[in-house]
């Protein structure tokens, strides 16, 4: 084990801050998407029980 | 450490995730998905039918990012492809494989659960067949692969249809038809102006093949059978006059378009003037002649 994993190696200050900014990002446009199935799956159930009454 | 220092950790970017479902191709897919939708005989309820142009664009999405996710090795030797998230390093392959799956899983569902599981089938199909047997299977391995590819860009507008009316009958067939006998002149003729770089990736694409000779006669040859197909739904009265006179039309056009390619001699691409007009005006043919399948609908209807 004496080589160091390049991809667990701790990240430098900059590079945690890229990071987390990315996730950042991420997180934001993966709330969007979520929100914006819900509204879709609300819509949908609304069409399908009028459909079926 | 590059790589690591590119992907951020293994944590690809948004914009490099949308990348990946190849945006430019899916607005042909939604487009004719689309038009399939309209045409179909039947109607929809437009929150229905937006689903189900949304799980077949995400569908499209996922073959896109399966397709990269195996050939990041011929992507990263093109020219025209090295920039992709994969080739370029900044997506580690595991991540498309996962976002793939994940989307193609997902858009299947939400294709059945919301509209039917008929179309729901066929567009888990169209994935399989685009990913699978197209990608990994035939690609490399036949210089009629882009004849095979083209099959499976060919599902959306079918898969449109069978979404208003839960099966397939002759005019989703012939739709599919039409794309699947466009795709080898299209791509042909691009692939004439840009033959080194699939030379050079090992693909076997038909100029490197058999020759631009060969290739620009099956060009020829494929368009006659596209002009066939093209104007089978109006002969057949499963399509109208407004239908009909654009097919011949526009069909017209590209026969005579692909003939100036048969009858070109060149092997320099800045020489290929005839090969590049054909290649704009199949991208204008297959919209209008969708767009004429949508209007001859709806005025007769």
């Amino acid at each position: 084990m004496s080589e160091i994993d390049s991809n667990k190696a701790p990240m430098s200050r900059e590079e945690q801050k890229a990071f987390q900014a990315r996730q950042k990002q991420r997180a934001i446009i993966m709330a969007g998407l979520l929100l914006f199935m819900v509204v879709l799956f609300y819509l949908i159930t609304i069409v399908k029980i009028g459909a079926g009454s | 450490m590059t790589t690591a220092s590119h992907s951020i950790q293994g944590l690809a970017s948004a914009r490099d995730l949308f990348a990946l479902t190849k945006p430019r191709v899916m607005s042909l897919v939604i487009f004719t998905a689309l038009c399939g939708l309209l045409a179909a005989p039947g109607s929809i309820h437009p929150v229905i039918g937006f689903t189900a142009i949304l799980a077949i664009s995400l569908g499209a999405g996922a073959s896109a990012a399966l397709n990269q996710w195996y050939e990041s090795d011929i992507d990263a030797v093109m020219k025209r492809t090295s920039g992709r998230p994969l080739p370029a390093g900044r997506m580690d392959r595991e991540t498309a494989l996962h976002f793939g799956i994940g989307l193609s899983v997902f858009s299947v569902l939400l294709m059945g659960v919301a509209v039917n599981w008929f179309s729901a089938a066929f567009l888990a199909f169209s994935i399989f067949f685009y990913a699978v047997v197209y990608t990994i299977w035939l690609k490399r391995s036949t210089p009629q692969n882009i004849v095979i590819g083209g099959a499976a860009g060919a599902f959306p507008p079918a898969i449109g249809w069978a979404a208003v009316t839960g099966d397939v009958t002759l005019m989703p067939v012939l739709l599919f038809a039409i794309i699947f006998f466009w795709t080898p002149p299209h791509f042909w003729a691009l692939a004439l102006f840009v033959n080194s770089d699939y030379s050079k990736a090992g693909v076997p694409m038909m100029p490197v093949v058999a020759g631009r000779r060969s290739t620009r006669h099956q060009i020829f040859g494929y368009s006659m059978v596209l002009a066939a197909v093209t104007v089978a739904p109006f002969i057949l009265g499963l399509a109208g006059a407004i239908y009909g006179a654009a097919a011949i039309a526009l069909s017209a056009i590209f026969c005579g378009l692909s003939w100036q390619v048969a009858r070109s001699q060149t092997s320099e691409p800045k020489d290929m003037a005839a090969e590049k007009r054909l290649f704009k005006f199949s991208i204008l043919y297959l919209f209008a002649l969708f767009a004429a399948v949508v209007a001859d609908r709806m005025i007769m209807a």
